[in-house]
């Protein structure tokens, strides 16, 4: 396989019931800025329609950004839909507040990173570059 | 991939062959002709009706996304497989762009009678993505028989959508028709309907006249109608008129979608070969050459296309 020449496509997602997407627009803005195609969702959707809208879109990303506590019960739960979709090569992280003490669980359901508060957009893209599976 | 799948699991694997098969007419190439011919084969054996494509541009923030939005749910609740392709640009800086149209369209992740792509310019430097002539086929040959293209209408001739489009929606907020009519001519000239949006804001109706009488002063001029997308009214009105604007039309089909998609292709080539030159200074030494004298400036065009 040559190298990629398409823009690495993410979706930034904000799942459950909080309406804070500040984070979640910086980080849109930031990786637009990287070179990324960032399809935004809006707040409050559904895992459901956040699987649905990954897989019309054909992202190499899902990045949900979760402030409501809600992250152990919903990330997971996009995960599993995207491997019922076919769609296991997609990566999902997360960004925003989540407790130390839960990321094994999280990634051990799948999520392959966590940025916290103090995460760079530089450091987020460096890492997608690096990790998204599909060539 | 072991156990059965369950049938909202088989109604998004369909959706992921379809999304990247458009993946895949963005990347170009070998891969996006061979697919683009199986399309167009598998469209040649089916029985029914083409697809009907509709362009619906206008300037931002007119309440294109939201519009096209519920007349999705519109043209869903009569039965129709309904397509969504939303354009945004690349930015010419970074090469990344912010594809934001789904916000404003509500999603239904159970309905697998819709579906919803955002696409961005990427080299196109137009309004239009190279690949969205091919898109719109792929999306036909998956079953859909409605497919709304939203794109920002850049205004000048920048009129992509009409060549790929059945029909052409402009999509105006209510304070259009004015100063902004100047900038738009291109389009408005274009535009086989006209609909102001945001039609419980205040103005709208004076800029329902204000184009009226505009447009009135051309032949055919397009009707114009009101809106208001959040509101729901006007909409079944709207998609009525669109549907009585392509029957009257006649034209489009799958030819004129191909032949869009020749044109885009044609396009994407002669940027690439001019890039190139650019870039190995080719382009800088003919134009040095032609200025001192050394060679002719007729036949320098044609050795560029040449690459």
């Amino acid at each position: 396989m040559t190298e990629r020449t398409a823009p690495i496509r993410v979706l930034i997602a904000k799942p459950g019931l909080d309406g804070h997407d500040r984070g979640a627009k910086v980080l849109a803005r930031g990786l637009r800025d990287e070179g990324f195609e960032v399809i935004y969702t809006g707040i409050r959707r559904t895992t459901e329609a956040i699987i649905a809208a990954a897989i019309e879109e054909d992202v190499d990303v899902v990045g949900c950004s979760i402030l409501s506590g809600a992250h152990a019960t919903l990330l997971p739960k996009v995960v599993a839909g995207l491997r019922e979709a076919g769609a296991a090569d997609v990566l999902v992280v997360a960004g925003g507040i989540i407790p130390e003490e839960d990321r094994v669980g999280l990634e051990a359901a799948g999520i392959s990173a966590i940025f916290g508060p103090g995460s760079t957009i530089a450091e987020i893209a460096m890492y997608l570059r690096a990790n998204v599976r599909r060539p | 991939m072991s156990d059965a799948p369950s049938p909202r699991g088989a109604a998004l694997r369909s959706a992921r062959e379809l999304a990247q098969a458009i993946s895949s007419v963005e990347r170009g190439g070998a891969g996006a002709d061979a697919l683009i011919q199986e399309a167009l084969a598998q469209l040649a054996t089916a029985t029914g009706p083409a697809a009907r494509v509709i362009g619906v541009t206008g300037p931002p923030g007119a309440g294109k996304s939201t519009l096209v939005g519920a007349l999705a749910d519109r043209a869903r609740e009569e039965g129709r497989r309904v397509a969504i392709l939303a354009v945004d640009p690349s930015s010419a800086v970074s090469g990344g762009a912010l594809l934001g149209d789904r916000v404003r369209v509500e999603e239904r992740p159970d309905d697998d009678g819709r579906f919803m792509r955002s696409i961005a310019t990427r080299g196109s430097g137009r309004s239009l993505s190279h690949a969205a002539a091919a898109a719109s086929l792929l999306i036909e040959a998956a079953g859909f028989d409605l497919l709304f293209i939203e794109t920002v209408g850049a205004g000048q001739a920048d009129l992509g959508i009409v060549r790929l489009a059945d029909l052409v929606l402009l999509v105006e907020g209510p304070e259009g028709g004015d100063e902004v009519q100047a900038m738009k001519a291109g389009l408005l000239e274009s535009a086989d309907l006209v609909v102001v949006n945001k039609g419980d804001r205040p103005g709208a109706d004076r800029a329902v006249e204000r184009l009226r009488s505009g447009l009135a002063l051309g032949a055919d001029a397009p009707e114009v109608l009101l809106t208001s997308a959040t509101e729901g009214s006007g909409v079944t009105e709207l998609l009525r008129a669109l549907d009585a604007a392509a029957l009257r039309r006649g034209r489009g089909g799958r030819v004129r979608r191909v032949a869009a998609h020749l044109a885009a292709a044609v396009e994407a080539r002669a940027a690439e070969r001019l890039r190139a030159a650019e870039a190995d200074g080719r382009l800088e030494a003919l134009a040095r050459g032609i200025t001192d004298g050394l060679r002719p400036l007729s036949g320098a065009v044609d050795e560029l296309l040449q690459g």
